[in-house]
Formats: C-alpha cells, sequence, structure tokens
C-alpha cells in the first residue's frame, strides 16, 4: 500500500511490523474496530520503532500523528515523553502544543498525566511556571468543573507548593462568583485550607493517610489548629449560603471545616435554626443540619425525628427511603 | 477490552449468550483474548501494542505492557464466556501485580520504562487490581508458594484516604468526591474481605460508623430530579448579597422553600457530584456501591426505573446519557443493570462488585484451583 511513510525517504530503513489480531490464527476480534488505513500505516511503523526502542525525532513526529487519530493510546504517550527527555526536547513547545491538544479532546485523562509527567521534571520546572494557572483558567472557561484539570491542578499545588499562591484562592473566588454551585471549585477550596502540606511523602493525600498507627476517626483532622482561618472559612460559607440557600456546597464545606477543626456542629446551630422556623423553612439543609445536631444530643431524639420527618414529607420526597432509614437508627438508639 | 465486556456481559445479562453467538465464535473470542495475553503476565488492551514473536526484550517491553484494567476485563470476559482461565498465566500475572502498585498503597495503569509504575494516581486501577487478585489468588495459596502479595493495608489506607470532606470517595486524597471513584473504592474492599477472612474491619464496610454512614449520606444525596440544564431564565438564581444588618435579620428575609408534593416528580435519575445534572450510569455506579454496602433500600426504586425507561431509553433500544441522547453501548449496558438490581423482570441477577452476572462469580468460585 502507499501510504504517507512507506513513500518517505526518511522511513525507508525501517520495516513495519503490521497489526497480528490473532484472526490468522483462528482468533475472533472481541469489538472490531474498523481503523482507517492512515491509522493502520501509522501504527505499523509505531510498533517497529517501539521494537528497537528508537529515540529519534522521526519517531517522536510520528507519536504526534497517531496521537492527532487516537489521543487514547496508552502506551504511545509515555513513549513520547521518554523521547522528549531523552532528546532534551523543548517542553515549552510541548506545553504550547498540549494546550491546542487538551481543547480539542475535553475528556482524555492521558493528555492531563503527560503534562504532569513533564511537570514533574525539576531540571526543566525548578519553580511553577505561572503561565499553566491562565492555561487552567482557559480549560475552565470550556468546563467549570472537569474533573481531570482540577485533579491536574490540585497535583500542581502540592507539587510546587501554591496552597498560600494569591492565585490559586483569587482563581477559586473568581470560579465560585460565577457559579456558587460549582463544588470542585468549593473542594479545591478545601484542599488550599487544609491539605496536608508536608511533602516528605511525595504523594500521600489527606493527613496521616499512611500512618497504620493512627485511628481511622482522627484521619483528616489537623494537628495544629488556626481557629482565625476556621473563622473566615466558617464566614464564607455562611456568606454563600445567603446567596443561594439550596446549594449544597457550602453546607457541606462547613461541616468539613468544622470537622477539620475538631469542632462540633452545634456551634451552627443559632445560624441555622434562623432557617427553620413554624411555617417558614429557608433551607432544607439547614433542617437536616438541625437533624443531625438533635441526633447527637441526649433527650432530643424527637426533635431530631420531627426535622427528618419534615424534610421525608415536606422538602425532599425522593429520599424518603433514606429519611426513614435515618429515623429508624434514632428509634433503635431510644428503644 | 472494555467494548468487548460490554458487549459480553450485556448479552449475558440478557440471557441470550448462548442464543445469541455459536459455541465457535465463542471460541474465538477466548482465542482472541489469550491472543492479548503478554508473555510476562497479564493482559494489553488491544493487540496494537504487539511487536510479534521473537521480537520482544528488556528495551521494549515497557512499550508493550500489561495494562491493570485491561487484564481485569480480560478475565471477566473470559469468565463470562465459560472459560476456566487454565491458560492465564496465573503465577506471572501475579508476581506483576504488586509491581504496579506504589509505596503509597495505590495502584498505576501498567509497569513503564526503568519499572516505574505508569499511569495516574486512580482509585480506578486500585479497583481493578483488587479485582485481579481476587480472581486469580482465589482462596487458595495452591499453585502460589513464594508469589508475594500486593500490600493490603497501605491498599486500605490509600482507599480510606480517598474519602472526602462530604462523605463520598474521590480519584485520590483531596479530590472532589466522584460516584465512579466511590464505586471504584467500595469495589476494592469489597473485592478484599471476599477472600481475605482475617481482614481487620474497615470502618468504611462497617454500618454504624462515622465514615460508612457519611458514605450512605452522600450515595443517596445523588438521586436528583434535576434531569438536565434548565432554560437560562428558569435557573434558580443566586441572590445579589446585600450584606447590610446582621446575619439574622439576612436569613429572615430570605424567600420561603415551597414544600414539593411528592406526585408532583415522577422520574428522579442520579448524579455523580453534587450539583451536576443525572446521567443514566451514575444509577448503576452509585446503585451498585449501594448493594455492596447492603444498603440499596434508600434509593427510589420506583423514580429511578421511571427516569431509565421513560428518560434516557431510546425508542430504537438501549440508554443514552440523559434524555434525547442517541443511546451508546456503555450507558445502554449500566441502565440495564440498574434495573436489573431492581429485580427487572428477563434480566438476569448481577454482581454489583464484578460487574458481571451472578453466574459468573459462581462459575468462578467452582474452579478447583480457585477453593482450596
Ligand atoms: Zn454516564
Amino acid at each position: 500500500m502507499e501510504g504517507k511513510y512507506s513513500t518517505d525517504p526518511e522511513w525507508a530503513s525501517v520495516t513495519p511490523i503490521d497489526l497480528d489480531d490473532g484472526s490468522s490464527s483462528g482468533a475472533m476480534p472481541l469489538a472490531t474496530i474498523a481503523y482507517p488505513a492512515e491509522y493502520l500505516e501509522a501504527t505499523s511503523y509505531l510498533r517497529a520503532v517501539m521494537a528497537a526502542n528508537e529515540m529519534s525525532e522521526r519517531a517522536l513526529s510520528l507519536t504526534k500523528d497517531v496521537i492527532s487519530m487516537n489521543p487514547a493510546h496508552y502506551t504511545v504517550w509515555i513513549y513520547r515523553a521518554k523521547i522528549l527527555f531523552a532528546l532534551d526536547k523543548d517542553l515549552n513547545e510541548e506545553l504550547n502544543w498540549l494546550n491546542d491538544v487538551s481543547l480539542k479532546y475535553l475528556k482524555n485523562y492521558q493528555i492531563w498525566h503527560h503534562r504532569q509527567v513533564l511537570l514533574s521534571s525539576k531540571a526543566h520546572f525548578p519553580t511553577f511556571p505561572p503561565k499553566e494557572a491562565d492555561f487552567l483558567m482557559e480549560m475552565f472557561a470550556q468546563d467549570s468543573k472537569n474533573y481531570h484539570v482540577w485533579t491536574y491542578r490540585h497535583w500542581l499545588v502540592r507539587h510546587f507548593r501554591l496552597w498560600d499562591q494569591p492565585r490559586e484562592l483569587e482563581d477559586v473566588e473568581f470560579l465560585l462568583k460565577a457559579d456558587v454551585r460549582n463544588n470542585s471549585a468549593w473542594n479545591h477550596r478545601y484542599m488550599l485550607r487544609f491539605g496536608p502540606r508536608d511533602t516528605s511523602l511525595p504523594d500521600a493525600g489527606m493527613v496521616n493517610a499512611g500512618d497504620l498507627s493512627t485511628a481511622p476517626t482522627e484521619k483528616g483532622r489537623l494537628s495544629i489548629v488556626d481557629e482565625d482561618l476556621i473563622d473566615g472559612e466558617l464566614k464564607f460559607a455562611q456568606e454563600a449560603i445567603l446567596r443561594a440557600p439550596e446549594n449544597r456546597s457550602p453546607w457541606w464545606y462547613a461541616r468539613g471545616v468544622l470537622r477539620a477543626a475538631g469542632r462540633g456542629l452545634a456551634e451552627w446551630e443559632g445560624f441555622v435554626s434562623g432557617f427553620v422556623s413554624e411555617g417558614a423553612v429557608k433551607s432544607s439543609h439547614a433542617v437536616e443540619w438541625l437533624a443531625d445536631v438533635f441526633a447527637e444530643r441526649a433527650g432530643k431524639e424527637a426533635e431530631a425525628v420531627r426535622m427528618l420527618t419534615m424534610l421525608k414529607e415536606e422538602f425532599d420526597p425522593i429520599r424518603k427511603n433514606y429519611w426513614d432509614y435515618r429515623i429508624r437508627k434514632l428509634d433503635q438508639a431510644v428503644a | 477490552m472494555l467494548l468487548g465486556y460490554l458487549t459480553l456481559s450485556g448479552l449475558d445479562v440478557l440471557g441470550v449468550l448462548q442464543s445469541k453467538t455459536t459455541p465457535e465464535e465463542r471460541q474465538g473470542y477466548i482465542d482472541w483474548l489469550y491472543h492479548c495475553q503478554v508473555p510476562s503476565g497479564g493482559f494489553r488492551g488491544f493487540p496494537g501494542t504487539d511487536f510479534g514473536p521473537g521480537k520482544r526484550n528488556k528495551d521494549n517491553e515497557a512499550w508493550d505492557p500489561a495494562n491493570v484494567p485491561a487484564t481485569f476485563f480480560a478475565l471477566v470476559n473470559l469468565l463470562i464466556l465459560g472459560d476456566d482461565l487454565s491458560r492465564v498465566k496465573r503465577r506471572e500475572c501475579l508476581e506483576w501485580l504488586p509491581k504496579v502498585q506504589r509505596a503509597d498503597g495505590s495502584f498505576g495503569e501498567l509497569v513503564g520504562p526503568e519499572g516505574s509504575v505508569g499511569g495516574p494516581r486512580d482509585l480506578r486501577y486500585c479497583c481493578c487490581a483488587a479485582g485481579i487478585r481476587y480472581v486469580l489468588r482465589g482462596r487458595s495459596e495452591t499453585g502460589l508458594e513464594g508469589v508475594p502479595d500486593i500490600d493490603v493495608l497501605g491498599f486500605i489506607s490509600f482507599i480510606e484516604a480517598c474519602q472526602t470532606y462530604d462523605g463520598g470517595m474521590a480519584e485520590s486524597p483531596f479530590c472532589e468526591s466522584h460516584s465512579g471513584h466511590t464505586y471504584c473504592a467500595i469495589g476494592s474492599l469489597d473485592f478484599l474481605r471476599r477472600t481475605c477472612n482475617d481482614l481487620k474491619p474497615v470502618p468504611l464496610l462497617s454500618a454504624g460508623s462515622n465514615q460508612f454512614e457519611a458514605l450512605i449520606t452522600w450515595l443517596a444525596s445523588r438521586q436528583t430530579a434535576q434531569l438536565e440544564e434548565p432554560d437560562e431564565d428558569e435557573d434558580e438564581e443566586q441572590r445579589e448579597v446585600t450584606d447590610t444588618g446582621s446575619i439574622d435579620n439576612r436569613v429572615r428575609g430570605l424567600p420561603n422553600v415551597q414544600p414539593i408534593g411528592a406526585d408532583t416528580i415522577s422520574c428522579a435519575g442520579f448524579n455523580g457530584r453534587c450539583n451536576k445534572y443525572a446521567d443514566t450510569c451514575y444509577s448503576f455506579w452509585n446503585g451498585a456501591t449501594l448493594m455492596m454496602l447492603d444498603q440499596y433500600s434508600v434509593v427510589d426504586e420506583v423514580r429511578n426505573r421511571r427516569y431509565l425507561l421513560e428518560k434516557t431509553q431510546h425508542l430504537v433500544g438501549g440508554f443514552g446519557k440523559g434524555p434525547g441522547d442517541p443511546p451508546d453501548l456503555l450507558h445502554s449496558y449500566f441502565g440495564m443493570v440498574s434495573l436489573a438490581f431492581q429485580g427487572e423482570v428477563g434480566l438476569s441477577p448481577v454482581d454489583p462488585t464484578m460487574g458481571s452476572s451472578e453466574r459468573t462469580v459462581r462459575h468462578l468460585e467452582s474452579l478447583p484451583w480457585w477453593q482450596s
């Protein structure tokens, strides 16, 4: 077959390796994919250079060609990264190309992992390249909840120690101003505020994660609490709740803040009670909060049941079975 | 490998695998799956990385690696087809598994150049790795003398660290809680407890613990009547906050939430994250997790069934992601399995952890080397 590679003198020395899908020996491919001829040709040359473990310019441009046809090919990215480092290529140029590919394939995770592999190189990126934050905001303009992008941003924060970089919090607040229900942005804020900063274990996550001697109930709780910071975060959550009282994100953010500080839900009893009075409920999440406060307080079980019944009968009928589950647990506790 | 799984398992759950395929075809598929086995153990995702006989060596084997999800789905596919796994390089595969585990207990996707662990730090790989271990290690050590196990305690510790402040589980510690990853977290632990009798109780699996109850709350909260993006002007507005006056006064000034009549909501699907819209496949990811935790009863089954059958099922058959979306293989399979969990007539019972029929699991657990 006459193809782009078979007619190119640069590739004349390479013998392509055809795809062996097993059918010649009687096997039947599950899910047969009709690959276009250009893809079949390019990948036959890819197998040949991979088999020779070739680190060359022509192999590098071949990987780009294959990726443009199938970005989900999982070894071509690893091979490409190896060549980039072996040939000491300009990684900023690679990042520029990746920006375009990322905007084209929004759901592909290999692209983001590749980016992470490049940025991991301390030799090339001893400090945080500030253009990264601009590009991520460009990605969030397409989809402000893109999971791969947030996961990558999380990694950047840990790798370059960006917790207190003003830009991180500014971007989170910009996104929350645009959409106060963006749970990804709320989560990022939580990580900035309470994520572990000990990088001696380079990628361990939650406080005490890898420590088997820590009781599971203690995991995630801060050992040193900055009470002013906690108060500031609780205030921030309150303001967001006032903007959209039925938005679940800030209510759960506040629960997480109190837990990290080792402070209980009862601390918000006064604030939350303002949302719930006879015949006037301002947020169903406030009703749930009060139910949880009363459930923990001896002698208040009946009040908790009253709150849960209100949710079940008036504000959240879809979760009737769940509220019944909660009511049953309280009944068992009392009995 | 995944497409093959969705097709084969789909036919199996419908109970028509034997009638819609011939014995020769099934044998051909089995041979193809073994064709994807890597000489050093484990399976590739597709034959496209194979250089052919005699060309594999230490320098190039990183470019034709065994892949963790592909290996798990290859094994499940073989079991669905009734194969006894006798051609699986069981010992080699189990020796490879610890090499894909990182020091923090998590799993990668493959072994890359110079023995590095490649791929993101992601609970999907953890779940598939635990599945491989469950299928190939079984309840017996016969034939596995000297084969090192994975670091089970480190593995559990990593999974526990993925629980977020709102009770769900994230891809890695401190990322956002997500139903797909939550399924993988609980699936990993469930695979472990199926074969390890001496496992210490894990709070995430223990009813009554804070971790368990927070997870149930989070899972139940995923069921939603928000099925698609509302028109711009219908969106509940974000109030402009006037931060004058006391907090109490400002709260008092908020509008009341109107009670919702139970008869006004006919359908409710599931989302995968807080404040997202429903999507067919999340009826599976959330529902299967609740099945593993033995709390499926918190689901509103009637509204979930109506959501699937009346909203995302397509006229030509199959399910799309959301209302009006064209059907695809993935959403068709997971929509159907969600109905199977609820006892829909005509569907075989499905094992939530394996994601395939209970028949498949019985077949595995009856294999002589698996039991003792
Ligand atoms: Zn989906």
